[in-house]
């Protein structure tokens, strides 16, 4: 075999190899990160509808659980609006109203209390108070 | 161990570098014509086999003791499991992985006995061998502090990759070049003197190139991973760079006599067969190999060294230049005089060694020139300097910081200096009245050298020392509050409208708790909204809190945010601020006297509003009573203002300067 043919097969096999190892390796591990996050997120959520099971909700249903402070009681529209630290998987930190699945949850709070609550919602949008206790 | 870590690196820089320039110049000279060329061809190739060997054994033990330095044990160097980790799990593992496979896949490439009588196979065998080569130093990059820099990773790492070839295809030759030189010039070398002419005619006009390329890629280097003069001068990283750059200047000096003096000298027929000549090229092109040698153990200790951008730099010398100062019109004059005197004197030099004839005069009357508009121009520009003069501040612009500062201030300086920083105290008729610290002349100091004054004090005049009294921390807290002071004397030109793209007023960060929830702060609102702060009492701005959570909706379409501060600091302030109408703005309720103390030192009064615009600067102030604040209309026109400025300036450092 020539010099010259033992050079060309020796780069191809170079390339090939360093191809395949960065296939195969480097970009494994990008794939491999975000099949770890989106499962994490998938175990977050289980936990979330196993709470929400725990206490009597329909199926499908999580829960999320947060502190925050209130800041106005709508009792007309039943409306709390809280600001509260962030809900993972939910909201950033910020103000929002809330709706009370009860017109009587808000009796037991004032604007300018710092509160423990839980949401309960099959999706987002849904998501409503289901229980506020004094922080 | 650090010790055998540097000797290590240096190895296996000099014999990477050292692999590209020997096969760059067996490809540069061109198939062999003779016995003594034929014989210096097969002893750079045994050559590059030792370099080979080398590289991959101080490689390895560059390996084993960067595993013992990282895991802080040297016994590290030695378990399988600290080696496979470091190699396996970091990005330099892998980099390091791929660069030995190479090199033993040249290693064993030339370690093959090949015929090369056929041209094809001997530039293939040849070119092979320089691919890979280039290959394994260019890897290096990717592991270096070149690989570090975010932004603009891959343009840092493209300029470092040049900067490597270069060095690897001008350095790396010299010690191939003397050796066919030694054996062109000696008395059996005869036939083999055209070919070695030829060689390093043609190695000169490629080092030409190489050097603009590497001084291009040091330089765009040297920006990105100094940054400053006193990156260069101040810290070990810097120094470091000075040294190599002190060991260039004779390798390229040398170099320079090579193609000007001797290359010449060797191209007539009559002196081609002078080996004195070659001998005298042999020793020059052995002292630049030597000089290249200093050099590359410059740059592997450079390679262990934190970047100069990321460490505090120590300020060498008494002095620093500074043209801040030129806002003294007679300064000013006496320096634009003298730099142009200094300008048309390196002009001069320039004509003196581009001129033919009568260059002594010219050269002599161009140095007075510079040396005239150095005397001029210079000492109006020079002020004291110190060695904390370019350390960056230990703790950010924060009103926290400020109002501890104010406290320290109260307590340590405020007799003499005066309570406002007037320099009014009880010492204000001393021969040497204390500094007026919100003067312009303070505010031209950096923040490093007024940590200095504080730190050893000024004995001549009087000013004490207070590194013993006042830990770090406390001193530039004190330089906060200083600069806040000097910041606060100059906001009275900032009024009651946004006066149109003049940003220049920094607002001092602060903390927003709002209950018990985590804290964020002002400056997580950059970018992103304008701020409307509040430092309100109740009950007299009962109305005006419920006239703002009324224009609270408005305001937030319009991108401002409003914080309000309760000047009574109570956990309770949002209840206290009542349920209607609902208050929907954060309220601080822990941590709000330093804002109130800061924010005050700019506007004085029982109610202030502040507004700051996107970027972090103040824009507009209101104080006095709180029912004398703008109509919702008056303030939603100013943040108009705000939301129409097309020219953005960057946002404000974090730390004063």
């Amino acid at each position: 075999m020539a010099v010259w043919q033992v050079v060309l097969f020796a780069n191809l096999t170079l390339a090939v190899g360093l191809g395949t190892g960065y296939a195969a390796w480097g970009r494994a591990a990008g794939t491999l990160d975000r099949e770890l996050d989106s499962v994490r997120a998938r175990v977050e959520q289980l936990e979330r509808e196993r709470q929400a099971c725990a206490t009597g909700a329909r199926a499908g249903e999580q829960q999320w659980e947060a502190r925050g402070i209130v800041r106005a009681i709508v009792p007309g529209a039943n409306l709390l609006v809280i600001t509260h630290e962030e809900i993972r998987d939910f909201l950033p930190a910020r103000t929002t109203s809330f709706r009370a699945v009860s017109p009587t949850m808000s009796d037991a709070v004032h604007v300018g209390d710092a509160i423990r609550f839980s949401l309960r919602g099959t999706a987002r949008d849904d998501a409503a108070l289901v229980a506020i206790e004094r922080w | 161990m650090r010790t055998f870590l540097l000797a290590a690196l240096w190895f296996h820089l000099a014999s990477s570098v050292s692999i590209v320039g020997a096969s760059f110049v067996l490809v540069l000279a061109g198939r062999s014509v003779s016995p003594t060329t034929e014989r210096w061809e097969g002893a750079v190739v045994r050559w590059l086999r030792i370099l080979v060997v080398i590289a991959i054994g101080s490689g390895i033990a560059s390996l084993l003791l960067r595993t013992a330095v990282f895991e802080g044990r040297p016994q590290a160097a030695l378990e399988a499991r600290a080696v496979g980790h470091a190699l396996l799990d970091t990005r330099a593992g892998v980099i390091w992985l791929v660069r030995h496979g190479l090199l033993i896949v040249l290693g064993w490439f030339l370690a093959m006995r090949a015929d090369l009588t056929d041209t094809r196979n001997w530039i293939a065998s040849r070119g092979e061998a320089l691919a890979l080569g280039v290959l394994v130093l260019a890897l290096m990059s990717g592991s270096s502090h070149a690989a570090a820099v975010t932004p603009g990773t891959t343009r840092a790492l493209a300029v470092d990759v040049v900067h490597l070839v270069a060095t690897g295809v001008w350095i790396g030759g010299f010690v191939p070049l003397a050796l066919l030189l030694w054996a062109a010039s000696r008395a059996g070398g005869a036939e083999a003197r055209r070919y070695a002419r030829r060689a390093v005619g043609r190695f000169s006009l490629t080092a030409l190139v190489a050097v603009a390329l590497l001084m291009v890629s040091g330089v765009m280097n040297a920006l990105v991973q100094v940054e400053t003069v006193a990156g260069l001068a101040g810290t070990t990283h810097g120094r470091l760079l000075i040294a190599k750059l002190a060991v260039l200047v004779p390798i390229v000096a040398v170099a320079a006599v090579n193609r000007g003096r001797l290359l010449p000298a060797l191209s007539t027929p009559e002196t081609i067969d002078e080996p004195r000549l070659m001998r005298r090229l042999t020793g020059f092109v052995a002292i630049e190999g030597i000089l290249a040698l200093v050099l590359l153990g410059l740059v592997a200790a450079m390679t262990l060294q934190t970047p100069a951008r990321h460490a505090q730099p120590v300020w060498p010398l008494p002095f620093r230049l500074s043209l801040d100062v030129l806002d003294v019109s007679a300064t000013r004059w006496r320096w634009l005089v003298g730099s142009q005197l200094l300008v048309l004197g390196v002009a001069a030099v320039v004509a003196a060694l581009v001129a033919r004839g009568r260059r002594g005069p010219i050269l002599a009357g161009a140095v007075a020139l510079v040396v005239l508009g150095a005397g001029v121009g210079v000492p109006p520009i020079v002020v004291d300097a110190y060695p904390t003069t370019y350390r960056r501040p230990l703790v950010s612009y924060h009103a926290t910081s400020i109002a501890a500062g104010m406290s320290v201030y109260r307590e340590r300086c405020a007799a003499c200096h005066g309570a406002a920083g007037r320099g009014d105290g009880v010492a204000r008729d001393r021969q040497h009245p204390p500094a007026d610290l919100r003067s312009s002349a303070m505010a031209r100091r950096h923040a490093g050298e007024i940590f200095w004054l504080i730190t050893h004090g000024l004995p001549q005049r009087g000013m004490p020392g207070f590194e013993r009294e006042l830990p770090d921390k406390d001193r530039w807290d004190v330089i906060n509050f200083i600069r806040a002071l000097g910041a606060a004397d100059a906001s009275a030109t900032i009024g009651r409208t946004v006066e149109p793209e003049r940003a220049w007023l920094v607002a001092p960060d602060f903390t927003v708790s709002v209950g018990p929830l985590a804290p964020g702060a002002l400056r997580d609102h950059r970018g992103r909204r304008s701020v409307l702060v509040v430092l309100y009492t109740l009950p007299e701005a009962q109305s005006r809190m419920a006239q703002l959570a009324r224009a609270y909706d408005l305001l937030w379409i319009m991108g401002v945010e409003v914080i309000a501060v309760p000047t009574d600091a109570s956990p309770d302030a949002i209840k206290a601020l009542g349920a209607t109408p609902p208050v929907l703005f954060p309220v601080v309720t822990d941590g709000a006297a330093d804002i109130v103390l800061t924010y005050r030192m700019f506007a004085p009064g029982p109610h202030t509003e502040v507004l700051i615009d996107r970027q972090g600067y103040i824009r507009a102030m209101w104080s006095g009573d709180s029912v004398a604040m703008p109509a919702s209309t008056a303030l939603t026109a100013q943040v108009e203002q705000l939301n129409d400025e097309k020219n953005v300036p960057p946002f404000p450092d974090d730390h004063v300067h």
